[in-house]
């Protein structure tokens, strides 16, 4: 199975602050916006890149999972691309 | 003399952040999909003799280039899921924009884009069979702002972005990379510009990967040989499996100017590795 909508909700936390803002007050909703299967949902709310990356995320798009676990929000990995 | 110089170098975003606290908490995110990475994390002093290792190499680099006396640089890099997405991923991707822009942490990147040349080597591509993609827009990101940082922290000159796909499978052959270089040279060579070019990444890593922090050390070291022996032309015969298992698909972007320089002899190389994720290397070839 494609994990293109996986990949596009971390691609868009990385470059659409939009997307971040919604995903950051309301999860579930902002991931309602995508086709993602349920073990996707589930890993997406779990926060775990190394999870994601099993399911077919691009690793270095996982990693923008951090952008919501509060211990990293404000990482200075987000200050660059 | 329209084809001046070629550089290649690392981009790695700790090579641009503060040693200590700033590279410290950016190595963090790498430590949660590669544990195993943070075991071999440098001290402050090693991370700071880095800095300087890799600030020397750069200078000598940029001494280089600017005795070339360019009036455009070429930068060849990756994009990592900052223009191009999954819905479209161009193999090769020529800038056509006026002007360029980026942001890395605190330091902030304006250029001139050479248009003109991007269309030349677009036509020429076109001509010999290398369809390239084109846009209009692209935002710089660290594959090309970190070398740019210490190369051409003014912005002198324009630069022109040339994009290869070293990041989403499938990616090009090596052989397929020399035949872009190729191309580039042939415009720069019926240029009244001097044309200079710039390869970025490398050298091994694994980024994204839970084999982070393995460097082929041995793999990189025979390469940089290869290049100052001036036998880069041989690399296009390694097949795209040979160059990745040693995590160096970075390197297809220095196949480009492998390709542009042809038999030239690398007149300065240099090899870092940083202990938890990059081989860092740089090299400069005189034309």
């Amino acid at each position: 199975m494609s994990s293109y909508h996986l990949n596009r909700f971390l691609f868009d936390l990385k470059m659409n602050p939009d997307a971040l803002k919604q995903a950051e007050s309301n999860l579930d909703g902002a991931l309602d916006h995508y086709e993602l299967a349920p073990e996707e949902r589930d890993a997406l709310k779990a926060g775990d890149p190394r999870r994601l990356r099993q399911l077919g995320a691009h690793g270095m798009l996982a990693l923008y999972i951090m952008r919501l676990n509060p211990e990293y929000r404000s990482n200075i990995y987000w200050s660059q691309k | 003399m329209p084809f001046v110089a070629a550089v290649a170098a690392s981009h790695a975003p700790n090579i641009l952040l503060e040693p200590g606290a700033e590279w410290d908490e950016f190595m963090q995110l790498h430590y949660r999909m590669a544990p195993q990475a943070a075991s071999s994390k440098p001290s402050l002093e090693a991370q700071q003799k880095l800095r300087r290792d890799a600030e020397k190499a750069y200078a000598v680099l940029r001494a280089d280039l600017e005795a070339a006396r360019p009036d455009v640089l070429i930068v060849v890099a990756n994009d990592q899921f900052v223009n191009f997405f999954h819905n479209n991923i161009p193999t090769f991707f020529v800038t056509l924009a006026d002007e360029v822009k980026g942001q890395f942490t605190r330091h902030k990147f304006h250029y001139r884009n050479h248009k003109e040349l991007g269309r030349a080597i677009l036509r020429a591509g076109l001509e010999s069979g290398i369809d390239f993609s084109f846009g209009e827009y692209i935002e710089l990101q660290h594959t090309q702002v970190v070398p740019l940082y210490f190369l051409l922290p003014e912005a002198k000159i324009p630069i022109l972005p040339i994009y290869v796909n070293t990041w989403a499978d499938p990616i090009p052959t090596p052989r397929r990379c020399f035949q872009v270089g190729e191309v580039i040279r042939k415009v720069a060579d019926g240029r009244k510009e001097r044309v200079a070019i710039l390869a970025t990444g490398g050298l091994s890593h694994f980024p994204g990967s839970p084999r982070i922090g393995e460097i082929d050390t041995e793999f990189d070291h025979k390469l940089l040989e290869i290049l100052r022996e001036g036998k880069g032309r041989s690399l296009a015969d390694y097949s795209v499996e040979e160059i990745c298992k040693s995590g160096d698909s970075e390197f297809l972007n220095w196949m480009v100017a492998i390709g542009a320089i042809g038999d030239a002899k690398a007149s300065a190389t240099f090899y870092m590795p940083d202990y938890v994720a990059t081989g860092w290397g740089f090299v400069s070839w005189k034309i």
